[in-house]
């Protein structure tokens, strides 16, 4: 499917985001900012899965190395200085897969969805892609900026192709 | 009781591993389908329960939940997909190729355990 016709798609990052962060992050109200302002924001790494089939794009959660540090932390229930960079790794790749999954329940469909990838940002690129939205959570005190982008090749390894 | 968690995500399979263990169970874990065969082939064990991702590396969920419906052995194992695999026709897939329940992620821990009751999987005295 085109850019074009991905453009027209109606997805709401802020209740998507805000499920995610409740249920997966058991995060309370005081912890997190939802569609919060992302001026400023600095991202370290970025994890991503890529969506091929009806609808084709990726979604996108990039953070700061502390932000990553404190998600690997919470789902592995550790202190944040125990915490891997194999855990920071798994533990944003899951965040992206959990996003992405629900992103994806209201695109366009049959698609596909990739394995996660993590990587620092200043490596990560997505050619020919434009972003369809994107919303800013701000969770103790650090923002995430999800992206939904469109077009582009999904240069992730896929799954799993639907009948 | 025997539970095994499917996932490639280890976060994922260490929380779903201390929620089965809350409720009493002896926990197996497997990073994805092939590997949990191998694993349950090897030490001859047939968990009660086995909760199966649906994208991982090697061998998927929904593989695995094929194969495992081909071993004589493993079919009174109760199959619960837990994935963000969210589609209607993914999950009517899923319970066409034998899987019992179906969880899409993000999940509550009460929203498992409300599952697990109603397949008669959660140990009187524990809810």
């Amino acid at each position: 499917m085109t850019n074009d016709v991905a453009m027209n798609v109606d997805v709401d990052l802020d209740i998507i985001a805000e499920q995610v962060w409740s249920a997966f992050l058991n995060s309370g109200e005081d912890e997190a900012i939802f569609a919060a302002d992302d001026k400023g924001s600095h991202a370290d790494l970025a994890a991503s899965v890529a969506m091929v089939g009806a609808y084709e794009g990726h979604l996108v959660v990039s953070c700061s190395h502390k932000a990553s540090r404190d998600v690997a932390s919470v789902l592995f229930a550790m202190e944040a200085d125990e915490v891997s960079q194999d855990d920071i790794g798994d533990a944003l790749g899951e965040l992206a897969n959990v996003l992405g999954g629900n992103v994806k329940s209201v695109l366009p469909s049959p698609s596909q969805l990739s394995l996660p990838r993590v990587s620092a940002t200043e490596h990560e690129r997505w050619p020919g892609t434009v972003e369809v939205c994107r919303t800013v959570v701000s969770w103790r005190g650090e923002p995430f900026v999800v992206s939904l982008l469109s077009g582009g090749h999904a240069v992730h390894k896929t799954q799993e192709v639907p009948a | 009781m025997l539970g095994i968690v499917i996932d490639d995500s280890r976060a994922m399979r260490k929380i779903l591993r201390g929620l089965l263990a809350d409720l009493g169970f002896e926990v197996l874990e497997a990073g994805n389908g092939q590997e949990a065969l191998e694993l349950l082939q090897s030490t001859g064990r047939v968990p009660d329960l086995a909760l199966v991702d649906w994208n991982m590396p090697v061998m998927t969920g929904l593989e695995f939940v094929v194969e495992a419906r081909k071993i004589a052995e493993l079919r009174q194992m109760t199959l619960m997909m837990v994935t963000t695999e969210s589609e209607h026709g993914q999950i009517v897939r899923a319970l066409a190729a034998g899987a019992h329940e179906y969880v899409i992620k993000p999940f509550t821990r009460d929203g498992i355990i409300d599952k697990l009751a109603l397949l008669g999987l959660v140990p009187v005295g524990v809810l």
